[in-house]
């Protein structure tokens, strides 16, 4: 939800206070998903022209319209491109104000009734009808750093942190496909690097690991350029992970020429040669394979376009042999056939990546190696303890893909995976010794889940103490796929409360205090009472009755709509509950780490076909994969036509 | 920091000599002696960043006055060379709505755009060129490198702010509107790639005399494959096009490096130095995870790295704006949640502890370089150093007096030791009149800017 465009911080906070109901909003058409998409739309046309356009010409366009345009706002281009997925954005957030009785504002003359905000709220619900089917661009790729490494492992047996001097990067949602000088200098170095790895410069006779990775010798008299051809093709068959183009192989016996040219032996220009291949575009981003592409519109992608996107989600490295042969003899797209491959890769260990690449994100533990915490009060929190801490939330989420067990799972189990490193922090010491991770049956109903999870509690603490804040703000968004806006800007000071009296405060007494400002309530209304009730975990994840302050840990609390708990294993027991809200928000995020973009405009009604499906299954990970990988936009892609390409050509 | 980039004690350039510090194009006029005296060296712009803003009691100067005679403790460390920098009070940020939920996202990458990122297009970064690559455009076509881009921390911070890119958080330096240029963290990558050494076991350590034709070919490949493919696609790949160039260029100048070191030991003289330049400073890679000696040795690289004019544009993201604690002050506490202090005296202590930890490390490196000789003063009078943040007040994110401190006569054309009050201007004025200074012909202002800022030169 986005809240930006509102005028000023001050209205922005009052804004807040009806935030959590309007997430809901997209649940409203999901039972209708059967029916045909076109109703569907008519429908939403309807709703639009009835609900929507008279509100905003009544209640809205004086302020924000063509003449004004408060708070940079201007609804009139929206009232004509309601399904615009830019435009989108804004009216969930006009949703949200108008639900929240922020918008209109008081001091506005007409105010709406309660069915007309009704009316407009309804028609707002189904705007992602009025989206034009759309799978989203899928621009060329660059191979993350990981991807990379695997991938040259992959191909010439190297060790994948051949790559470790590359920068550090975002992958999935956010990752940022650029190429900067810098990452074109560490290809070609790390080409070098490869090749002198594998091809130890030797004697004048062909070693064996010149023939292994550069084909045989060719017979005395053999046209060597005939050869080196055919060395080509096999090398950038694979490297590119698709059949190469007579074109780029002639690149290619051009850079073979220029070795020979220069003097190189046989064996040494296709050195060269191999180096070409591992700087050349086709290898360090996933290109499609076709020639000539369509003009315009959608298409799908081609199989070795569609194997590596595969294989790159579930393995982060290239696809095997028996995905390559599939993409080869055109059977991929088939949808039993990708189905049964993506129950394959799942099962292979290489699909750890899932974790390391998506889960780790999810979880917030990718930070855990780096993150600081006060060694005077946490002595613990060594490199063995962040690492067993990693471990046991990678074993957890693989036992749930795995097993194909249901979303619900990340929240309510009754097993973790421990080794004597971790166990004290759950009080295990006397059963759990050793040094090797493995699965542990809990009794504790406050443990088991990630919300008791201490890897996930440290993260969400600050380096001396926890933050119920954070911890809150990390259920609602991680858990619960709820957003939540940030602090507004200009927060006014907490100063007029008398120190000593504060002094004395619990921690639990003094975040209160934020609830006493009008500014700030809306928001910790919400975050805090979920926080709270995690309080029992220290900043590392172990149980405690008491804080730092001494005082007893008030671990009660109401969730909005009057739910209320009393410890870690009622708040557990309630969010596990949100069986719809904790596979949809898995499902989005997923989706996007698998799409590498936001999801937006049409993507919305791709959730909902696949929330459809999932809930009939019980909301199984493996099927939850599955189906995103067989979704129309990781099928698909839009794509720009190329008219001004010659124009441009630089 | 990451712990994977322990290094050896130390790494000394000795022996490496004067033969570094050249610029291989012949067109180049710094340091054609023989044919004038008074050559004038090329002047080089640095920029460095810490994020939050600063405790504004402890950082503006009292007055013009007593800028040199008493500065603010922010500055204490400064005091050696307060004569070489300006200070300016009214230099606005950019106005952020409609990213009024998105402060720290865009404190640095709006520092040194002057711009917004597309509101229409969030989830990818599309904001502006910054003044860093724009100067690298122009004088960047001189040297082995273009520009250098440092940071300390590793850009992957994972965090959604008003819908904007991920990127936006860690990224100040953009080659184009959608090329964010990610920042080297590793102090020992920095040294080989601005020498071209190869401390790698097995590697010859020399460029492959072949590899700058080969990959002329493997362009003209990527050419073909442009053609074929829609628009988006050809956006992606002129972005590896550009890239390629640029390593075709380092690898053209390390041999021409490489040549003149032959030449050199066969005993024919080339050096276009002066005799009376100081020689390439040492680096020392610290071993430890101390933050102030690895951006030490980070400071020192840069400081390197324009005395031998391998680049003429550096950016150092000191710290981002993230999670960032710093254990060696005493304290555990993030650096953000320090700044949201409510006037709290303890946050107050720990943000001014922070900022002058930061600046003493800028101070450092200008230092340094005002102790280098070249040509008839010091490097640091051909510099423009900048040290500053993208906002001014972290507690409220306020953005109106943006702090910043320059270091460095800019070649003679910024007018330094003084401290100057009611400036009117905004961000991109200021770059743009940077840029200026450095001598690079603008067709058009940066970001928001509408003007140069007359009363920080010395030729306006």
């Amino acid at each position: 939800m986005r809240i930006s465009e509102l005028p000023s911080g001050l209205q922005r906070a009052k804004a807040l206070c009806g935030f959590m109901l309007i997430l809901t909003w997209t649940g409203l058409a999901e039972s209708r998903v059967n029916r045909d998409f076109a109703a569907l739309k008519a429908d939403a046309q309807k709703s639009f022209q009835d609900g929507v356009t008279p509100f905003v010409k009544t209640y809205c366009i004086g302020c924000h319209g063509q003449d004004r345009q408060k708070g940079g706002i201007n609804f009139q281009p929206a009232l004509s491109n309601a399904g615009d997925a830019t435009i989108a954005k804004r009216w969930k957030q006009a949703a949200a104000n108008v639900k929240a009785h922020d918008m209109p504002p008081a001091n506005a003359k007409k105010q709406p009734t309660d069915s007309e905000r009704q009316a407009f709220l309804n028609g707002i619900a189904q705007i992602k009808f009025l989206s034009q089917k759309d799978p989203g661009l899928f621009v060329i790729r660059r191979l993350t750093k990981v991807e990379y490494g695997n991938t040259l492992h992959d191909l010439f047996g190297v060790d994948p942190t051949i790559a470790r001097e590359l920068p550090d990067e975002v992958i999935g949602e956010g990752y940022l496909n650029t190429l900067s000088p810098l990452q074109s200098e560490q290809y070609l170095s790390i080409a070098n690097e490869v090749l002198d790895r594998i091809l130890p410069r030797g004697g004048a006779t062909p070693s064996s690991a010149q023939r292994r990775w550069l084909g045989s010798v060719p017979r005395s008299g053999a046209d060597l350029r005939v050869a080196a051809r055919t060395v080509a093709g096999s090398l950038a068959r694979k490297a590119y992970r698709r059949p190469p183009a007579e074109a780029e192989l002639d690149v290619l016996l051009g850079v073979f020429d220029l070795g020979r040219t220069n003097g190189l032996p046989y064996y040494e220009a296709l050195r060269l040669m191999a180096k070409a291949v591992l700087v050349s575009p086709q290898f360090l981003f996933i290109t499609p394979q076709g020639e000539g592409q369509p003009v315009g519109g959608i298409v799908r992608l081609d199989d070795h376009q569609l194997a590596s996107r595969l294989s790159y989600l579930l393995w982060s490295t290239m696809p095997d042999a028996e995905l390559s042969g599939l993409a080869d003899r055109g059977k991929l797209h088939d949808p039993a056939v990708l189905r049964s491959q993506v129950k394959r890769l799942l099962k292979d260990p290489r699909s750890r990546a899932l974790f390391d690449g998506f889960g780790a994100q999810w979880l917030g533990l990718a930070s855990l190696e780096s993150k600081t915490f006060d060694a005077a009060k946490f002595p613990q929190m060594n490199a063995e303890m962040r690492w067993a801490m990693y471990e046991e939330a990678r074993l957890f989420f693989d036992s749930i893909v795995r097993e194909n067990r249901s979303v619900v799972r990340f929240v309510d189990s009754d097993y973790t995976f421990l080794n004597g490193t971790l166990a004290p922090i759950y009080g295990l010491e006397n059963t759990v010794t050793g040094s090797r991770m493995r699965r542990v049956k809990l009794t504790d109903p406050n443990r088991g889940g990630v919300l008791g999870m201490p890897g996930v509690l440290a993260t969400t603490s600050l380096p001396n103490r926890t933050s119920p804040v954070k911890r809150g703000v990390w259920v609602l968004e991680q858990v619960l796929g709820e957003k939540v806006p940030p602090p507004p800007p200009n927060v006014p000071a907490l100063e007029k409360q008398d120190q000593k009296t504060v002094a004395q405060l619990t921690l639990r007494q003094r975040t209160e205090l934020h609830r006493t400002d009008a500014v700030c309530a809306n928001c910790h209304k919400i975050l805090d009472p979920i926080g709270f009730g995690l309080e029992n975990f220290d900043a590392i994840g172990r149980w405690r009755d008491r804080d730092d302050t001494g005082g007893a840990i008030e671990a009660a609390g109401e969730l909005p709509g009057g739910k209320r708990f009393s410890a870690p294993k009622d708040l557990k027991t309630l969010i596990a509950a949100r069986s719809d809200d904790l596979a949809r928000n898995l499902t989005e995020k997923f989706l996007a780490y698998a799409l590498c973009r936001q999801l937006e405009g049409y993507d919305e009604v791709v959730v909902d076909h696949l929330m459809e499906t999932l809930a009939k299954d019980g909301y199984r990970l493996q099927t939850l994969i599955t189906e995103i990988a067989t979704s129309y936009p990781f099928t698909h892609r839009r794509v720009q036509d190329s008219i001004a390409s010659t124009l441009h050509e630089k | 920091m990451k712990s994977n980039h322990r290094m050896d004690r130390r790494t000394c350039l000795k022996g490496i000599g004067a033969s570094l510090a050249l610029p291989f194009l012949d067109t180049m006029a710094w340091a054609e002696t023989g044919k004038s005296k008074t050559v004038k060296p090329p002047v080089r712009l640095g920029f460095m960043y810490m994020p939050h803003g600063v405790i504004m009691e402890q950082f503006w100067p009292k007055s013009p006055e007593s800028f040199l005679t008493s500065p603010p403790p922010a500055l204490a460390s400064l005091r050696p060379v307060l004569n070489q920098c300006l200070m300016m009070k009214g230099i606005s940020g950019v106005p952020i709505a409609p990213f009024n939920g998105a402060p720290h996202a865009l404190e640095l990458s709006t520092w040194l755009t002057a711009a917004l990122p597309d509101a229409n297009q969030r989830d990818v970064i599309k904001i502006a060129i910054s003044a860093d690559q724009i100067a690298a455009n122009f004088i960047g076509g001189f040297t082995a490198l273009p520009s250098l881009e440092l940071a300390t921390m590793p850009q992957t911070h994972k965090e959604n702010q008003d819908g904007l890119n991920e990127g936006y958080y860690s990224h100040c330096s953009f080659r184009s509107a959608t090329q964010a240029v990610p920042a080297e963290i590793n102090p020992r990558n920095v040294l080989n790639r601005l020498f071209g050494k190869s401390n790698k076991t097995g590697s010859s350590g020399k460029a492959d005399p072949l590899d700058r034709q080969m990959l002329d070919l493997v362009l003209g490949g990527a050419k073909d494959l442009r053609r074929k493919l829609p628009r988006d696609d050809q956006h992606k790949l002129d972005e590896y096009l550009d890239s390629v160039r640029s390593v075709e260029r380092r690898i053209a100048a390390i041999e021409y490096r490489q040549k003149e070191a032959a030449l050199e030991a066969a005993g024919v003289s080339v050096s276009k130095r002066l005799a009376s330049d100081s020689p390439p400073i040492d680096i020392k890679i610290p071993e430890g995870e101390k933050r102030s000696e690895y951006m030490e040795v980070m400071c020192d690289l840069n400081v390197l790295a324009f005395q031998t004019d391998t680049t003429r544009v550096s950016t150092y993201i000191g710290s981002t704006p993230n999670g960032v604690s710093y254990p060696e002050l005493g304290f555990n506490d993030e650096h953000h949640s320090q700044t949201h202090h409510n006037n709290e005296a303890d946050k107050l202590g720990k943000v001014a502890a922070i900022t002058a930890f930061n600046i003493a490390q800028f101070a450092r490196m200008v230092q340094k370089m005002h102790q280098l000789k070249e040509g008839d003063g010091t490097l640091l009078d051909n510099c423009i150093m900048m040290w500053g943040s993208g906002l001014e007040d972290g507690n409220v994110h306020a953005r109106e007096n943006l702090p910043f401190i320059l270091a460095g006569k800019g070649g003679g054309s910024l007018n330094t030791g003084r401290f100057l009050t009611g400036v009117k201007g905004n961000q991109g004025d200021l770059l743009t009149t940077l840029l200026a200074c450095a001598g690079i012909p603008l067709d058009r202002p940066v970001g928001i800017a509408t003007k140069q800022i007359r009363e920080m030169t010395t030729f306006l």
